[in-house]
């Protein structure tokens, strides 16, 4: 059963439509990749399954529970976390607080032990955890917005545009932790304009068109496809 | 005569740093300007009276009554019309105007209830006073200024030090990131404006005791104050409300001792403009952090 399940979800911003029914799975375990240009529907699309934005229409389940249009701390509760597009941190809060604040929602008595899981992950953010977080780089900031998710003990992890704006080498970084937290356990849906690297990093992908899934198949199937060369990786 | 001045000046100055903190934690939550924030400052302390006349009981029950409505009055400020604003996205200038629609609404419902004259308000800390340095100071004066330093100690506590109020300042830096760590925004702005009417209504008895009256137009005129306040500390921020507070409260006093009494309000603006002049944030206020 899938963990993860949008059935026939449309979502409209006044009288456009964002999302024109949209189905799209993902299995426990897997990483799950959303590729597609700007405007595509995909941000809308994490933003509807954290009850951030209302969906008009359509079902969204999680772990066979309707979730459709809960607020968004009943997502957060069932261990659902997004990491937002534009890393999202609290500037004025140290990194350490910042990565408390993940926790919110989680007994206090747990917090010490994923702090240390975050550090071990993102060696970097220990270094600086006394600084604010809005004088951290742009990287730092988005380890930090990871680190931050993963506090939140996630079972579904969705990630809004990790590499935005980063350095290559930093990417792949970023996208090194990933795997690594794929391999923790965690089940992640990923939404990437940066199709390559996020295609090379997944089991399966759906491509989003203005609003409407256009293709779907296994990440390695679509590297490979030629519609997706052409119009996603630049036809390489 | 200066210590007198002095004295005089951060009793009414602590007063306005209690309503500004409560003004200024609105805003730092809902980058709002609460217009509404005087009135429930006159509310408070019509409530008191009101009470105080029709019951005959105890003024200290009247008041700590009148604290709850007060408070209650912020709830459903909030609950009854922002936050249906909010639901529907509606522009910040809506929230704005609404306000000032519901001070209108509280300071008419005084007037209706009580007449426009001015009201005689029971001083029931009336314990004489003493001299120091040949200034006088009341006792009145030492409870305002205590109860002004006890309630934002712990007002910083609940702010930087519990859980909700890490809720409060993440929400005012980001709410929708607040709102995916599962803080309830909602919450966490009811509980911003139950503290802010609290305050308010505390405010509004206390300076009802020191001068023993109450007017329907004094919270129109402590909304300004502490506008000025807010601002001249750095909005949004807590220890600039309080300093904020304290000087509007001391120049103004200066001002009208050595000065004239006519120009006591201009002056404390006049300070408000030149502070803004060469630091537009405010004194304690930063320059937002703005990174892409």
């Amino acid at each position: 059963m899938a963990l993860l399940k949008l059935e026939d979800v449309v979502v409209n911003y006044g009288s456009i439509n964002a999302l024109r029914s949209i189905n799209l799975e993902v299995n426990e375990g897997e990483i799950v990749t959303l590729i597609g240009s700007n405007g595509a529907g995909k941000s809308t699309t994490m933003r509807t399954i954290m009850g951030l934005k209302r969906c008009d229409q359509g079902r969204v389940t999680f772990d066979g529970e309707d979730i459709t249009n809960k607020d968004t701390q009943v997502m957060v509760k069932k261990s659902i976390i997004l990491s937002p597009e534009g890393r999202q941190v609290f500037p004025r809060l140290s990194v350490l607080d910042n990565l408390r604040m993940g926790a919110y929602s989680r007994p206090d008595s747990e917090i010490e032990g994923s702090l240390e899981t975050v550090f071990e992950l993102f060696p970097k953010l220990l270094d600086r955890k006394a600084q604010v977080a809005g004088t951290l780089s742009g990287g730092e900031q988005q380890m930090l917005a990871v680190g931050r998710a993963m506090m939140g003990k996630p079972r579904l992890l969705l990630l809004d545009e990790p590499s935005l704006g980063l350095a290559p080498l930093i990417i792949k970084e970023i996208f090194d932790m990933v795997d690594k937290i794929r391999d923790m356990g965690t089940t992640i849906l990923l939404v990437e304009q940066n199709a390559r690297v996020a295609l090379r990093h997944s089991d399966r992908a759906y491509v989003l068109e203005t609003g409407k899934i256009v293709l779907q198949d296994t990440a390695e199937a679509l590297l490979n496809s030629s519609v997706v060369r052409e119009a996603y990786l630049g036809g390489l | 005569m200066f210590l007198q001045q002095l004295i005089n000046g951060i009793t009414i100055g602590s007063v306005y740093a209690l309503v500004s903190i409560g003004f200024t934690m609105v805003f730092g939550v809902l980058e709002l300007t609460n217009f509404a924030n005087g009135s429930l400052y006159m509310l408070g302390a019509y409530l008191s009276l009101m009470l105080y006349n029709a019951t005959g009981v105890n003024f200290f029950l009247a008041f700590f009554v009148s604290i709850l409505l007060t408070g209650g009055a912020g709830f459903l400020l909030d609950r009854l019309a922002l936050r249906r604003l909010r639901r529907k996205n509606a522009p910040k200038l809506t929230a704005l105007i609404t306000t000032l629609g519901m001070s209108m609404i509280f300071d008419n419902f005084i007037m209706l209830v009580f007449g426009s004259e001015t009201k005689s308000f029971p001083n029931q800390f009336n314990f004489g006073s003493f001299e120091i340095g040949g200034a006088v100071v009341s006792w009145v004066q030492i409870i305002i200024l205590l109860t002004a330093l006890i309630l934002m100690l712990l007002l910083s506590f609940v702010v930087y030090k519990t859980k909700v109020g890490k809720a409060m300042l993440c929400t005012a830096q980001n709410a929708e990131a607040a709102r995916l760590m599962g803080i309830n925004v909602n919450s966490v702005i009811a509980f911003t404006f139950i503290i802010s009417g609290v305050l308010a209504c505390i405010s509004g008895n206390l300076v009802g005791m020191y001068y023993q009256t109450v007017s329907v137009t004094m919270g129109a005129t402590v909304g300004m104050k502490t506008f000025a306040s807010a601002i001249l500390g750095g909005v949004g921020v807590l220890p600039g409300a309080m300093v904020g507070g304290l000087l509007v409260g001391i120049i103004e006093t200066f001002a009208a001792g050595y000065i004239s009494s006519g120009y006591r309000d201009a002056i404390a603006f006049l300070v408000l403009i030149v502070v803004l002049l060469f630091k537009p944030s405010g004194l304690f206020g930063s320059k937002q952090i703005n990174k892409v």
